[in-house]
């Protein structure tokens, strides 16, 4: 979160209630104090209820598979076992690797021309200008289409284009469903944005291509990171698509593995949690790390679309 | 420059639901060529108990997400903006949930709400409340996709409440101090009516994603017993994948989308009444 004016005053309030303070006001001041610890305790309270069914899927993932059912609380017996079958079951390599793939190519090829459709939307001279603000209208009317009625109609089209059973099949819906969503965030900025250095850039003799990547294109890194956040994070967990433009087993993602834990490991809890956790942990130590820009890119992304 | 976005788009979304609208006036089953039988479909689901299931699913889980999603999650954004030591860890772990993929979502929470091996009903157990049938059973699946939804989204909510709070004008909550107001009236007369335009976003956003709740049925309970536990996506999902009666299911996706633009709409519309009024 950026820092504003009210996190400078939040601050110079806390000093003032560790500070010196006239008698006068003591009585304010302790209930003041009182308040502050109250709230803290339910902050954290929330805090741990919200973290604890993923402390739980952990926990279990290192139980013997004795004590899943009989006391899955014991600390005493843990044990690795769980991820020793599960390393060999679970394909995680191609797992990762088909998502990786698939969310690498989705998503910058529709940033890319997104952000070319973006650039004339705004930048070029149409000779009709109802022309131009229509085509912008048509693409962002696109943001109140829920993905659930396309579903039926791109896996007949996946057919028909003979893409079914490729990556082509995902990675062309996953393109299409970006596009208003970018073309709202890259309009909206271009928009705001002073022309006046493509202005020189055009005398100085740049090209349309060299003035749209060269010159453009590395002043909007914030929105574009937005972008790619906001598409990495929506590729990565989608699984109504997969589920019915991927049938071959060599193709799965990693949605669409999980889908699939409870049929392949049935009663094997243990196996089943310590699969769901090779899962949750990298997801969550990549929000960790970038954990600022995540948040940032998942709500702006929200809240302009 | 404009055109590989343009066809792209209009052949893999805007054609899509022409076709899918097209296919809701036909019976089709997979081979052959799709039948017209005008509104059949829709006169069908309108006699389809599990439709109406379904869509009363929809609505318990629409009405209590939102009655204790969005005045949760101000609160805990209002509890997150004090002084609190680690409050910025704990806003990003309160975030977390919202960055797990649904399907991972509704596999872990199974082993928190399975009747038998679930934690929560071993955690009542412990203060002698006997096994409740959070799901799987007949009535309670909604409440608990509810919860799990709740679970999923209110870091996510709180974040936008919190980023609304930040760039209130601070002279203004200095000045109504200054004139008195306590800590409840300037809540309830100065923050909640500056932050109407936060509340409407969350509300909108809110109501969108539980229209589109599918993934944690499909993992806590498959829609049964019976299409007992369906959401409108869920009994979609079946009854065009599942059953393969494509131009029903295609009657039902074109159902679901008129029904959350009209609730996204109408909320929007009560909100700007509220405001003139």
């Amino acid at each position: 979160m950026r820092t504003t004016r009210t996190d400078v005053i939040d601050e110079s309030m806390s000093t003032d209630l560790t500070g010196t303070t006239p008698e006068h006001q003591k009585p304010k001041r302790t209930r003041r104090r009182a308040a502050a610890i109250a709230s803290g305790a339910v902050a954290y309270l929330i805090t741990f209820l919200v973290v604890l069914p993923l402390l739980w899927i952990v926990l279990l993932s290192f139980q013997p598979s004795g004590n899943i059912l009989g006391n899955p609380f014991s600390l005493t017996n843990l044990t690795l076992d769980n991820y020793l079958t599960v390393i060999g079951s679970l394909p995680l390599l191609k797992m990762y690797g088909n998502t990786v793939l698939i969310a690498v190519v989705a998503v910058s090829v529709g940033t890319a021309i997104s952000f070319t459709a973006a650039f004339a939307l705004t930048r070029m001279i149409f000779r009709h200008r109802k022309v131009q603000s229509s085509l912008r209208f048509y693409i962002l009317a696109g943001l109140a289409v829920p993905v659930y009625i396309l579903l039926f109609p791109v896996y007949r089209l996946d057919l028909a284009f003979g893409v079914f059973g490729t990556y082509a099949a995902l990675i062309l819906p996953y393109i299409a469903v970006s596009i208003p969503f970018n073309t709202l965030l890259l309009t909206g900025f271009l928009r705001e944005f002073p022309s006046e250095l493509e202005e020189a850039a055009i005398i100085d003799g740049a090209g349309l291509g060299r003035l749209c990547w060269t010159v453009v294109l590395p002043l909007m890194r914030p929105v574009i990171a937005t972008i790619l956040i906001f598409n990495v994070v929506y590729v990565f967990n989608e699984f109504p698509f997969a589920s019915i433009l991927i049938n071959n087993p060599d193709m799965v993602t990693v949605s669409l593995a999980v889908s699939r834990f409870q049929g392949q490991y049935t009663v094997d809890y243990g196996g089943m949690m310590a699969a769901a956790t090779l899962v949750l942990l990298p997801q969550l130590v990549i929000y960790a790390l970038f954990q600022k820009q995540v948040i940032a890119g998942m709500t702006v992304g929200a809240v302009k679309g | 420059m404009i055109a590989p976005a343009l066809i792209l788009f209009t052949l893999f979304l805007v054609y899509p639901v022409i076709y899918s609208l097209g296919f809701s006036f036909t019976k089709f089953q997979g081979f052959g060529s799709p039948e017209f039988i005008g509104l059949q479909n829709y006169i069908s689901l309108g006699q389809d108990p599990f439709f109406w299931r379904a869509l009363q699913n929809t609505v318990i889980i629409l009405i209590v997400s939102i009655v204790l999603l969005v005045p949760g999650s101000f609160a805990l954004a209002l509890l997150l903006r004090r002084k609190v030591p680690g409050g910025g860890a704990l806003r990003a772990l309160v975030f977390g949930p919202a960055i797990i993929a649904p399907i991972l979502v509704g596999l872990i929470w199974v082993f928190i709400l399975d009747p038998k091996i679930g934690l929560l009903n071993r955690l009542l157990g412990f203060v002698g409340v006997a096994p409740v049938q959070w799901i799987g059973g007949d009535t309670l699946t909604p409440y608990a996709v509810a919860l799990v939804f709740i679970w999923g989204s209110i870091g996510f909510a709180m974040t936008i409440f919190y980023a609304g709070r930040q760039v209130l004008p601070e002279d203004v909550m200095e000045a109504s101090e200054l004139d008195g107001a306590t800590g409840f009236q300037q809540l309830r007369y100065v923050t909640i009516p500056m932050m109407r335009e936060t509340f409407a976003i969350v509300t909108i956003l809110m109501i969108t994603s539980v229209f589109k709740i599918f993934e944690l049925v499909y993992m806590l309970t498959g829609g049964g017993p019976v299409h007992r536990s369906e959401t409108l996506v869920s009994y979609m999902y079946f009854t065009t994948f599942t059953n393969q009666k494509y131009g029903l299911g295609m009657a039902l996706a074109v159902i679901i989308t008129v029904l959350g633009a009209v609730v996204s709409v109408a909320y929007l519309a009560l909100s700007r009444e509220r405001k003139t009024a």
